[in-house]
Order: C-alpha cells, then structure tokens, then sequence
C-alpha cells in the first residue's frame, strides 16, 4: 500500500514536473512575442556583406602569370588555368581561366596565396542559375564586378547587426552618421600613433 | 399538412432510402472496404431516424459508439490485414447465392407480416421532452439489473483485452526440444585492451 | 435571468405584419441561422488562420503575411483562392470514390457541430436536449473521414497516416468525454445554455475553470489532440509519414481538410471557453452591475448591449484559446505515438476517471457549490 502510494506521489511529482517545464517554455515563446521581428524584406532591402565577405570570386585576367598556385592551394583543384608557353616573349600566356561557383567552397585559400592578386573576393552571393553548368564561370565572367548594396536604387541597404550603433537593434531608419559600437580600425590606428 | 409534417415526411423517406441502399451495399458489394464504410452510412441513417422518433440521445448515442467506435474498429481490422486477393471463382455459387436470396427473403415476409400485424400503442403525445433524464431514471429503477449486467459485461470484455494486451501475464509456452541459443551476429570476437596488455 | 432577445419572434412577428402566412414567415426564417452560423464559422477560420501566420510569425520575430490587405488580413482570402483555383489531381491507382468522399467526411461534422455553440441566451441555432453529447458523438465520425483518405489515397504514408489519426482520436474522445462529464454533472444538463447559465451570477469566480481545473487541463489537452494540434500532430508528421492522409491531395480537396482543421481549432476553442470560462458571461456580471447602476433588466437597449457584449465575450474567450494553442505550437515539440498513446491512456484517462469521482463527492457534499 505504502509503495503504492510512493508510486502515485512520484508520478503526480513528474507529471508537476513536467507542466512546469511547458510553463517555462511558453514563457520564452512568449518572451519573443514581444521583441522585434529581424525580417529584411530581401529584393527590396539588403544587409550590406561585411568587409570579409567571402563572395563569389573576381579575377583580372592581365595580371595573371599562370603560375597555378591557386589550383594547389584549392582543396579541390577547381581553378581551370589554361596556358601555353610563348616562346617568343619567353612566358607562359593565358588563355582561360575559369572557376566553378557550383563546386566551389568559397574556402578563400586562391584569394590568399594569389602572388600577383589577380584574384580576390567580392560581395555577391546572387549566385541562382537555371542550370548547374551556368556556375562555371570564366574568365570574362570573372571578370565583371558586382553591384554595389549600397549604390543600387532599388535596394535599401541594412547594416548588419555587429555594425550598428550600441543598444540599437533595428537598421531601419538610422541617423546620418551613426557609427558602430567600439572603435573603428582608424582611430586604433589613431591612437597607437599618438601613444608612441 | 403544414412545413414540420412535411419536413418529416420528406427526411423519412430520405433517411430510409439511405439506410436500404446502404445495407443493400454492404451485403452485395465485393469489396470488403466499401461494405464497411456503407455499415458506417446505416448507422448515421438508422441515428436520424431516431431523431425523427424524438429519441436524440439515443441518436447520438448510436452515433458515438456504432460509428465512432465499432465501425472505427471494423476499419482498423480490414485496413491493418488488408491484403487484395482476388476470390477464386467457385463453382455453383449461384446455388449458394439463391439460397441466401430464398432465406433473406422468408425472413423479410415473416418480419414484414409481423411488423403489418401486430397492433402497435402508438403514443398520442409527442414523448417526454428530457429524454437523458427519463433514460437514467429508467436505468437505475425499473432496468437496472440489465444495466449493470452489461456494465459487468464490459469490465470482463476489458480485463480480457488487457490482458491479452499485457503479454507478461500469459505464461510463455517452451518447446522442450529447441535449444535457446542466444542470437549472435557473425563479427569478430572483440579484442579487450586490457586481454592486450596481459599477453 | 431575463429572456434577452428573441430574433426568431421578433422576425416572424414581423414578416406576418407584412402580410406572410406565419408558416411561410418560419420557413423564410429557417435557412438564415443556418447560413449564419456557416458564415461565421467560415469567418472564424479565416481569422484563426490569419491570427496563426501572424502570431507564429511574432514568435520567430519575423513579421507574417503583410502584403494582402492591411496587415495582411486578405491572405488568408488569398490562401483559399489559390487551393480552389489549383488543379484536384486524383492520383492514378486511387480509389476515386473514397478518396473525393474523405475530405467531405471529414469537414461536414465539424461544421455540424456549430449547431450547439451558443453566443447568447438566445443566440444558438437551437438549445438541444443533449447539447455537447451531439458535439462529441459528431466529433467521432471525423476518423472515419480520415481512415476513408487514409486508404483511398492507395499510399503507405497515407495509409498510417489515416490509422493513426483515427487511434489518436478515439483514445483522446475518452478523456475529453470524461470530463465534460464532469461538468455535466454541476449542471445537470447536457445543453450548453444550461452549462453556461449554470456558471452564471458571479463574474470570473462563477466560472467552471476554478472548481474544474483538472477538468479544464485534460480537455484542452484532448482538444488539442482531437484538432491535431502541434504537440500531436503525428498523423501528419512530416519527417516519418511525409503529410500522412494529405499526401495525395491537393486543390480544394486538401483545402477540405485544412479547413476542417482550423473550424475544428475554433470549435474547441469556443466550447472550452463555453464549458470552462463561462460562454457568453463576462468578467464582471452585467445584471447586478445594471441593477446597482440602477437600470432596468428588461429596458432594451441594455438588452442590446447584454447580447453584444456576450458575443463578444465568448469570441475573445475563443480567441484567447486559439492564442494559446498557436504558442503552445512554437513551445512543446511533436510527440512520438507510444508517448501519445500512453499519455492518452495511462494518464489522461485515470485523472480524468478520479476527477469524475472527486467531482461527484463534491457534488454530494456541497451542493451549493457543485450544483446540487
């Protein structure tokens, strides 16, 4: 009987338990009920990709030597580098360049050990296509530079969160010239010169 | 006749056609799902004529146990065992067909003669109009012993269910010959570190 | 209790001043609380599921639906006219019949059971004798809908699906049964005007909720299973049975369902807040508020305003239900079956056994406070 009786104690304990623990949850769920929606409204407003933004990739075709440190570096050999020796200069010249943006990891490491920075990274991560082949872009694909957030009219470009001024949450609507939270590289640089 | 005698008239004998087609289906269609679905339409028919009789919780009543559970359950064991296979054509089914008609038949006159002669007390008034009350009143006086018969009966069919539920209070039957060998996947025999640092 | 306002009278009076016969007057009265009651609970669902969007929305901190209408309101509207406009495809090896029949089977009892929902004392289509009995026994034809598209759809997801669906709402219509039983017995009557007028009289503490708690929480819990709400929507859990019985279907006929989901979610709703919070009362008892305010009971206008404000009271009620139901969707996750059946069976149901118990002790020692 007593057992029973623990029994009956230690399920109604549980089930307490448990309606506690839905309690506390709905009191988060609720909690979020009243904080802001972070929505972009994505074609027509757009965070601005920050500085280190590993976007599709932009190559200059002059500057290149072919010298394929790229596709070594790329943990998948994907750089097409297309080249022939010109005997009469006495150096390799370039015929095609290319890179897959459907295999691609946007990993960077081209970008790193490019000795002449004929390669770097861009802002655009647009990259929809109707077909897998239209990923593989070359050399004058490459080439073309993207649309800037911040210059296209028909975008209302939004800063990210770590950008915006402290205590402010919503990128709507900021005034003029609100600065992020913290210290800017320049003025780091600013006062590490007026130290020394 | 004035709008409520028509109205009744009309969903009698709507109901009734229903109730006939359906029954009619469930006995003459080959497949076995749709005569189940078809009891499910009698039984709605059969509660709306209960509710033309003043009888509503009975018709709710049939509703809730005959629809919602029975037929449920029927369901539940045709679709848990379906298996689509085609009868094998027999030979001289009309004989058994015939027979059945013959048999269906006599029992349709007898009740049909019955049902014409028997002098019914049809009630001049139109019935009690708090008919829960009256049936609870009627269950723990005049029928009672039925009532709690049937309940007794239940709580058995129950104890039955949970028990063949709970397997572990059905002794488990050994066969004296088989040998209970555990069952063992073929995998290497697995070499233990510490078997490694003695050897 | 005054009668309040009879509109049936008072619109054959009428009509039969205008010369009608009064047989004519009362079938011209017939067909308008019945399209009434379809409109309202096809606006009740429009809103629910406009309310559903937009509250998710708010818990992800995202915004919802904005762009039909003003905050979105017409995208409900919108929803239903792409379903309707969309291709009904009926799948190649299914079985035409059943598979149409389903849906249909699934939405009519529950538009049915609208018949018993009262938003006054005299503002029910009609005050049955057995009243939330109908609602229950209706609410159990629903499965054979589901079983019905379940195995019409010719479809193994759907299959199990359906099967599931029906053994959640048959173990979930017993608890739910239980205590409105419960409830029933206070009131002695099965009629939900007589359930509502029984919590009458004394504002919020009249209420049922408060010597029913444990009744209030199993059948809000079993409504939610009955309505396949998120903590139990397994029948159309999508990472094991893809969408279960709405596999197949699409156009008006997934449409069917869907909507009999949401007017099912109001239904609930509306009769927790009709059994539990007191129906078409409000907080505050408008009679002896009026009678200290020095008004009479039977001066019309405050008649008027008694039937508005019961309407209103039993919607916001409704609604709040409704609310909570959505959070409780973006809080508690999805269930597995043994975890459904077994809190079905071996809690549900005992508790609800020893509240049906507790209730009839009480009964029978207070019965000033319990109905005697």
């Amino acid at each position: 009987m007593f057992k029973l009786l623990q029994q009956v104690g230690d399920y109604a304990k549980e089930a307490a338990q448990a309606a506690k623990f839905i309690g506390q949850g709905l009191s988060v769920t609720f909690d979020h009920m009243k904080r802001r929606p972070v929505t972009v409204q994505y074609p027509y407003e757009k965070l601005i990709p920050s500085e280190r933004y590993r976007g599709r990739i932009h190559f200059e075709f002059d500057k290149c030597i072919s010298c394929e440190v790229c596709v070594r570096v790329c943990p998948i050999n994907l750089p097409v580098v297309d080249w022939e020796f010109d005997k009469a200069a006495k150096k390799k010249k370039l015929n095609h360049y290319s890179i897959d943006f459907g295999v691609c990891i946007f990993c960077g490491n081209c970008v790193e050990y490019c000795p002449t920075n004929c390669l770097s990274m861009t802002e655009e991560y647009e990259l929809a296509a109707y077909d897998r082949h239209q990923l593989n872009y070359d050399s004058v694909a490459l080439g073309r530079l993207p649309y800037k957030v911040t210059q296209d009219p028909m975008v209302t470009p939004l800063r990210e969160f770590a950008y915006l001024p402290k205590g402010v949450d919503d990128p709507h609507d900021l005034p003029a010239g609100a600065q992020r939270a913290g210290r800017r590289p320049e003025e780091i640089v600013e006062e590490m010169s007026a130290k020394n | 006749m004035n709008l409520s005698e028509g109205v009744q008239i009309v969903s009698f004998v709507v109901l009734a056609a229903l109730t006939l087609c359906a029954a009619l289906g469930v006995v003459l269609l080959e497949e076995i799902v749709y005569s189940a679905f078809l009891l499910g339409a009698v039984f709605i028919g059969i509660s709306g004529l209960f509710i033309l009789l003043n009888a509503d919780f009975v018709a709710a009543a049939q509703i809730l146990i005959y629809v919602g559970a029975v037929n449920v359950l029927i369901l539940f064991a045709i679709m848990l065992v379906n298996k689509r296979e085609p009868f094998a054509p027999s030979r001289n089914l009309w004989i058994r067909r015939s027979a059945t008609a013959v048999v269906c038949l006599g029992i349709f006159a007898l009740l049909g003669t019955m049902v014409i002669a028997t002098p019914w007390a049809i009630a001049p008034s139109p019935g009690p109009v708090d008919t829960v009350l009256k049936i609870g009143i009627h269950f723990f006086s005049d029928y009672l012993l039925p009532f709690e018969l049937a309940s007794v009966l239940l709580l058995m069919a129950m104890v039955g269910a949970i028990i063949l539920a709970r397997r572990d209070f059905i002794p488990e039957v050994t066969i004296p010959g088989a040998t209970s060998e555990p069952l063992a996947l073929p995998e290497r025999p697995r070499e233990l570190p510490s078997e490694r640092v003695g050897s | 209790m005054s009668a309040g306002i009879d509109l049936k009278g008072s619109f054959i009076d009428s009509l039969s001043d205008l010369g009608l016969p009064p047989g004519a007057a009362t079938a011209l009265w017939i067909p308008l609380p019945i399209t009434l009651m379809i409109l309202s609970a096809t606006v009740g669902l429009l809103v629910t599921v406009w309310l559903e969007r937009k509250v998710s929305a708010a818990a992800q901190q995202r915004i919802g639906p904005e762009y039909a209408g003003p905050l979105g309101v017409l995208q409900p509207v919108a929803d239903g006219l792409k379903l309707v406009f969309k291709e009904s495809i009926t799948p190649a090896k299914t079985d035409p019949w059943l598979f149409t029949l389903g849906p249909i089977l699934v939405v009519i009892p529950v538009f049915l059971s609208f018949l018993i929902v009262p938003f006054g004392q005299n503002l029910a289509i009609t005050d049955l004798n057995v009243g939330i009995f109908l609602w229950i026994s209706l609410s159990s034809i629903a499965p054979i809908g589901l079983l019905m598209s379940g195995y019409a759809s010719n479809n193994k997801y759907s299959l199990l699906g359906g099967l599931r669906a029906a053994a959640q709402s048959i173990s979930y219509e017993i608890p739910l049964a239980l205590s409105v039983l419960a409830v029933v017995m206070m009131s002695n009557s099965l009629s939900t005007i007589d359930i509502v007028e029984q919590q009458a009289g004394y504002g919020i503490l009249g209420w049922n909720v408060w010597r029913q708690p444990v009744g209030f929480i199993i059948f809000w819990i079993a409504a939610l299973a009955e309505c396949e709400r998120l903590p139990f929507d397994l029948p159309e859990a999508e990472e094991e049975l893809v969408a279960g019985y709405q596999t197949e279907y699409s156009g008006m006929k997934f449409g069917l369902f869907y909507i009999g989901s949401y007017v099912n979610l109001v239904l609930s709703a509306l009769i927790v807040a009709i059994i539990y919070l007191g129906g078409w009362e409000s907080p505050l008892p408008v009679g002896s508020l009026a009678n200290w305010l020095g008004v009479s009971e039977t001066s019309s206008w405050l008649q008027v305003i008694a039937a508005s404000l019961g309407i209103v009271m039993t919607v916001l009620k409704a609604y709040l239900l409704v609310f909570i139901a959505v959070l409780l969707r973006w809080t508690v996750p999805r269930v597995r079956i043994d975890q459904l059946l077994n809190l079905g069976w071996k809690f549900l149901l005992p508790v609800s056994l020893v509240n049906l118990l507790l209730t009839a002790a009480l009964k029978l020692a207070f019965p000033f406070a319990f109905g005697g």
